[in-house]
C-alpha cells in the first residue's frame, strides 16, 4: 500500500476542462476523444490498486484516495494549474494589508446532501472540528499551524485570522482535509472518522454503500449544480453510478479491464502498458504527480556523506537514464530536481547538469581520499569500505522501488566501488533505523500538490522528515519566506535559490523519476482527467460513457 | 463424557490467552514504537506524538495495557482499530462471513475432489498421473493458481466474474484456488490409507464373505482412511486461513486476509491480536471437531 500522507496536499477537481470537453486543447490525456459528445445517464466500473483507510475527507493521508474524496466532498477552493487558486464553494477571497486576514464570500446556493445548507457557520464548524481532542492532530499541527480563529462574518462571509502569515492556508482550504462535511453529520456520524455513507458533502456523488475489501459504490446527487469554472460542465454529474473496485493485483486489474468487466483501471504497470496501446479498443492516459520527485537524499550527519565530494560522486557514478530504462521500460520521467517537472516552482535549468560520469565520480572519491580498494573491488579508506545503507519500509515500496534500488546498487558498485546495502524490512524496523541515524540514504517521494509544503517537511532544519540532517539558516529562510510569500514570483524565486541549494551547491538529493498515475479505459469512456497539479486521477464528474 | 468436554473447554481457554499473550509479547518486541507506526510517514511532531500518546493511553506500562486489554478482551471489547478507527469487533466481524463462505467452499471443494481422486484412481497409471498432478499442484504458489484460473475462466472465456462477495458464481474460482492443494495433499494421504487398509485382515475378511472390491474399499477402507487425514484437520485450517490472505488479494475479495495483511504492515495492534485470537479460537474449535471426529470414525474409541 503507498500511503502518502500529503501534509499540505491540496487540489482540486479534474483537469477535465483540458481533456474532456475542450477537443485538443491539451494533449495531456486523449482518453475519451473517441467517446463523442457526452451522455447522460450509465454506470461505470472502476478498479482501482489503493483501498481508503477512511471517507472522512479531514482523515485523508492516501494520495490515491483523492479521486474518491472529490465525489462526494467539496473545498472552498480549487487548483487552476498554473498554480493558482479557482473559487469552488467560495466565490472569491481578499487578503489583508498584513497578510494575516483571509476573508472568503462563500456561494448561496449550496446545500448539504443530508439537507444542511452550506454557510458561514459551516465553515467554521469543520475547522472547529479539528480542534476536537484526537480528532487529527497532523493537521491541527501542520496545516492550521498559523491559524489562530475562525470568524463568521454573516452567513456568506468568513474571515480565517492567522498568527502570522502562512500562503499555505490556501492549499490546505483546496485540499481533501480542507474539504467541507456537513455539521450535522460531524455531530451525528457513528463512526467520524471512518467516514462513509452517514457523513454528508456537497459534492457530486453520494456514497451509497461501502464494503470493505471490496468495493464502494457512489450515486448521482440529483441537486448538484455548483461545479467550479474549470469543469467540464455544468450542473449534475453524467453518470448515475460509479463503482470503485478494489483489486490490489496489477496483473487482475487489467485483466478485468481487457474482459471487459471494468471499464477504468488505475495503476497500469510498465510492463503491461504494451497490452493496452495494442488493443484499439482501450486507451491509456498518464498523469505525473506533482509534490517532491522520489529521490535519495543522503544522510550528511556522519561519513561518508558527510563530505560533499562522496555525495557529488554518488550523483555522478549513477547513470539515471540506463537504471530507470532497464527497470521501467522506458515508461518513467526523469527527475532533474526535488520539485517535480510539473510544479510551477521546477527549475529546468537543471537539467542534464550532473550525474552519470563515471570517471568524474572516481577523480571525487579520489579526492575525498576514498583511494584503495578491498578484495571485492570496492573503495577504502583507512581500511573501510565505502558503504552506505538504504533502508526501505516494505508497505511504502512502490512502483518497484526495491528493484530500482538494485539496479542503483549494482551501477554503483560497477562504475565507483560504493557499497549500497539495501534492506527492505517491516515499517517498525524502517522507523527505528531511521530515528537512530542507522542509514545513509533515505528514499522518499510525496505527492503534495503545492511542492512548497513537501520541500518543508525535508529541507527545513525542523522539517519532520528532514532526513539530510542538513541544517542551515540560508535555507531555512528560503523555505519559510516560500512559505509566507503571498506573490507567486517571489515563491517563484526563493524555490529556485532551494533548488540551487540542495542540488546544485550541496548534492543532499538524488532526484530519480517523478511518480506518475497511469489511468487505462475503455474507449467508450469520456471525461476522464487528472487533477490540474497533483496529477492524480480527478473525480467522476466529468466522467460519462457513450452507448 | 462432560468431563472430556469441561477439560476441552478450559484446555481452549488456555491456548487462547497463551496466544493472545504470545501476539502481545511479540508485537512489544517489535521494533518500532506504535506513535512511529501510527504517524506513518506524516508530520511528527512533539505535539503530534502527546496528542497520539494520549488518545490511545500509551503512556502506561506495558503490564497494565497487557492487562487493561485482556480485561476488556473477556468482557468482549477487543478495542478500537488505531488505523480504521472503528471498533475492531466491527473491522473483524464484517469480513468474518465472506472468509468463512470462502473458507467452507474450499474445503468442501478439496475435501470431495480428494475423495474422489482417491477412490477413482486405483489403477496403476491412473495412479501416477493423478499423483503426479496432485504434487505439481501441491507445490505451484496459490497465488499463481488463481492468476491462471482468473485468465483462463474469467479474462478469456468470460465463465465467472473476478472480484468480490457477489453471488455464488464469484465464490468458483476463488475456492477452487484455494482447495486444489487441499485436494492434493489429501488425495495423497487417503490413498496411503486405503492401499494399507486394503491389505488388513478385515479387508481380507470382506472379501471372503462374496463383498465386491468397490463395496470394500468404500464401506470398509476408507473409514480406516479417514482417521490420518481428520488429523490434518488443523493443517487444513491453518491452509485455508493463510491462503485466504493470497486468495482474497488476487480475487478482489473482502474478508480476514485483506484486513489481517493491511493491520500487519500497518502495525495496528489491536486488529492484528483480534486476528490472531480468533485464528486461535478456529483452531481450538477445529481440533475439538477431529476429536469428536474420531468418536465417529472408530467405534473403538468410544468404548474407552
Amino acid at each position: 500500500m503507498s500511503r502518502t500522507r500529503s501534509a499540505v496536499a491540496a487540489t482540486a477537481l479534474a483537469l477535465v476542462v483540458l481533456t474532456a470537453c475542450s477537443s485538443g486543447r491539451s494533449g495531456k490525456t486523449e482518453a475519451g476523444a473517441e467517446a463523442g459528445r457526452p451522455v447522460s445517464g450509465g454506470s461505470l466500473t472502476w478498479a482501482v490498486e489503493t483501498e481508503p483507510i477512511t471517507f472522512n475527507p479531514h482523515q485523508y493521508a492516501q494520495a490515491k484516495a483523492r479521486l474518491l474524496v472529490w465525489n462526494t466532498f467539496e473545498a472552498l477552493l480549487t487548483h487552476d494549474g498554473q498554480g493558482g487558486y479557482l473559487p469552488w464553494l467560495s466565490t472569491g477571497h481578499e487578503v489583508s494589508a498584513d497578510g494575516k486576514t483571509y476573508t472568503f464570500k462563500l456561494r448561496t446556493d449550496v446545500t448539504f446532501t443530508d439537507g444542511t445548507r452550506f454557510d458561514a457557520e459551516a465553515v467554521k464548524a469543520n475547522i472547529d472540528q479539528f480542534r476536537v481532542d484526537g480528532y487529527n492532530p497532523t493537521v491541527l499541527a501542520v496545516q492550521l499551524r498559523n491559524l489562530d480563529q475562525v470568524e463568521v462574518v454573516d452567513p456568506a462571509t468568513v474571515a480565517f485570522h492567522l498568527k502570522q502569515p502562512d500562503v499555505l492556508l490556501l492549499d490546505f482550504l483546496s485540499s481533501p482535509q480542507g474539504a467541507q462535511v456537513s455539521p450535522k453529520s460531524l455531530k451525528e456520524a457513528k463512526n467520524l472518522k471512518a467516514g462513509g455513507p452517514e457523513l454528508a458533502g456537497t459534492g457530486p456523488f453520494l456514497l451509497d454503500h461501502y464494503t470493505a475489501g471490496q468495493e464502494v459504490v457512489f450515486t448521482r446527487n440529483p441537486a448538484y449544480d455548483w461545479a467550479p469554472a474549470n469543469a467540464g460542465h455544468s450542473g449534475a454529474a453524467y453518470l448515475d453510478r460509479i463503482t470503485y473496485r478494489f483489486l490490489k493485483e496489477s496483473s487482475v486489474r487489467v485483466g478485468a479491464l481487457t474482459s471487459g468487466q471494468v471499464q477504468i483501471v488505475e495503476g497500469v504497470p510498465a510492463t503491461d502498458e504494451g497490452l493496452i496501446t495494442a488493443n484499439p479498443q482501450l486507451s491509456l492516459s498518464r498523469g505525473l504527480n506533482s509534490g517532491s520527485a522520489y529521490s535519495y537524499y543522503f544522510n550528511t550527519t556522519h561519513a561518508p556523506f558527510d563530505d560533499l565530494k562522496v555525495r557529488q560522486a554518488f550523483r555522478e557514478a549513477v547513470d539515471v537514464d540506463a537504471v530507470l530504462t532497464g527497470v521501467y521500460r522506458g515508461s518513467a520521467t526523469r527527475a532533474w530536481s526535488v520539485i517535480g517537472p510539473t510544479s510551477p516552482f521546477y527549475d529546468k535549468s537543471l537539467e542534464k547538469t550532473y550525474g552519470g560520469d563515471a570517471a568524474k565520480a572516481n577523480r571525487l572519491l579520489d579526492e575525498a581520499g576514498w583511494t584503495t580498494r578491498d578484495a571485492d573491488g570496492f573503495r577504502t579508506k583507512d581500511g573501510k569500505r565505502l558503504t552506505v545503507r538504504l533502508v526501505q519500509s516494505a508497505p511504502f515500496v512502490r512502483d518497484r522501488r526495491d528493484v530500482l534500488a538494485q539496479a542503483v546498487q549494482a551501477q554503483v558498485k560497477q562504475s565507483a566501488g560504493i557499497d549500497l546495502n539495501v534492506a527492505v524490512v517491516d515499517q517498525g524496523t524502517a522507523t527505528q533505523a531511521l530515528a537512530d541515524g542507522q542509514y545513509e540514504v533515505f528514499d522518499n517521494s510525496r505527492a503534495d500538490t503545492d511542492a512548497g509544503a513537501a520541500l518543508n517537511l525535508l529541507l527545513h532544519s525542523a522539517g519532520a522528515i528532514n532526513r539530510t540532517g542538513f541544517q542551515d539558516p540560508v535555507l531555512d529562510r528560503l523555505l519559510e519566506g516560500g512559505q509566507a510569500g503571498a506573490d507567486q514570483a517571489q515563491r517563484l524565486t526563493a524555490y529556485r535559490q532551494v533548488q540551487k541549494l540542495t542540488i546544485t551547491d550541496q548534492a543532499l538529493i538524488l532526484p530519480l523519476y517523478a511518480p506518475a498515475d497511469q489511468v487505462a479505459a475503455d474507449t467508450r469512456v469520456g471525461g476522464l482527467g487528472f487533477e490540474p497539479t497533483a496529477g492524480v486521477p480527478g473525480s467522476a464528474y466529468d466522467l460519462w460513457l457513450s452507448r | 463424557m462432560t468431563r472430556v468436554i469441561a477439560r476441552r473447554i478450559v484446555s481452549g481457554v488456555v491456548v487462547l490467552w497463551a496466544a493472545a499473550t504470545a501476539a502481545y509479547l511479540a508485537l512489544l518486541a517489535a521494533p518500532g514504537d506504535i506513535v512511529d507506526s501510527l504517524i506513518g510517514d506524516g508530520a511528527d511532531t512533539p505535539q503530534i506524538r502527546a496528542q497520539i500518546i494520549a488518545e490511545w493511553h500509551l503512556d502506561r506500562p506495558a503490564v497494565v495495557q497487557y492487562l487493561d486489554y485482556l480485561w476488556r478482551a473477556v468482557q468482549g471489547d477487543l478495542g478500537r482499530s488505531y488505523l480504521l478507527q472503528r471498533p475492531v469487533g466491527e473491522v473483524i466481524g464484517d469480513q468474518i462471513p465472506p472468509t468463512l463462505k470462502l473458507a467452507v467452499a474450499a474445503a468442501v471443494f478439496g475435501v470431495v475432489l480428494a475423495l474422489i481422486l482417491a477412490v477413482t484412481t486405483r489403477h496403476r497409471w491412473v495412479r501416477r498421473a493423478s499423483s503426479t498432478v496432485e504434487l505439481i499442484i501441491v507445490s505451484t504458489p496459490p497465488f499463481l493458481i488463481g492468476i491462471v484460473l482468473l485468465s483462463v475462466f474469467s479474462f478469456r472465456f468470460g465463465l465467472f466474474p473476478v472480484s468480490g462477495d457477489r453471488g455464488w458464481a464469484a465464490l468458483v474460482l476463488p475456492a477452487v484456488t484455494l482447495g486444489l492443494p487441499i485436494a492434493g495433499v489429501l488425495a495423497q494421504v487417503l490413498r496411503d490409507g486405503l492401499d494399507r487398509a486394503l491389505d488388513e485382515p478385515f479387508a481380507v475378511t470382506a472379501r471372503a464373505r462374496g463383498l465386491r472390491e468397490r463395496a470394500v474399499l468404500v464401506r470398509h477402507a476408507l473409514r480406516h482412511a479417514l482417521i490420518p487425514a481428520v488429523t490434518l484437520l488443523g493443517w487444513l485450517t491453518g491452509v485455508l486461513l493463510g491462503g485466504a490472505v493470497i486468495i482474497e488479494q488476487v480475487f478482489g475479495r473482502p474478508g480476514l486476509g485483506q484486513v489481517t495483511l493491511q493491520a500487519v504492515g500497518n502495525g495496528d495492534m489491536p486488529v492484528v491480536l483480534a486476528v490472531v485470537v480468533s485464528a486461535a479460537a478456529a483452531f481450538v474449535v477445529i481440533n475439538t471437531a477431529a476429536d469428536l471426529a474420531y468418536l465417529i470414525i472408530d467405534p473403538r474409541l468410544r468404548r474407552s
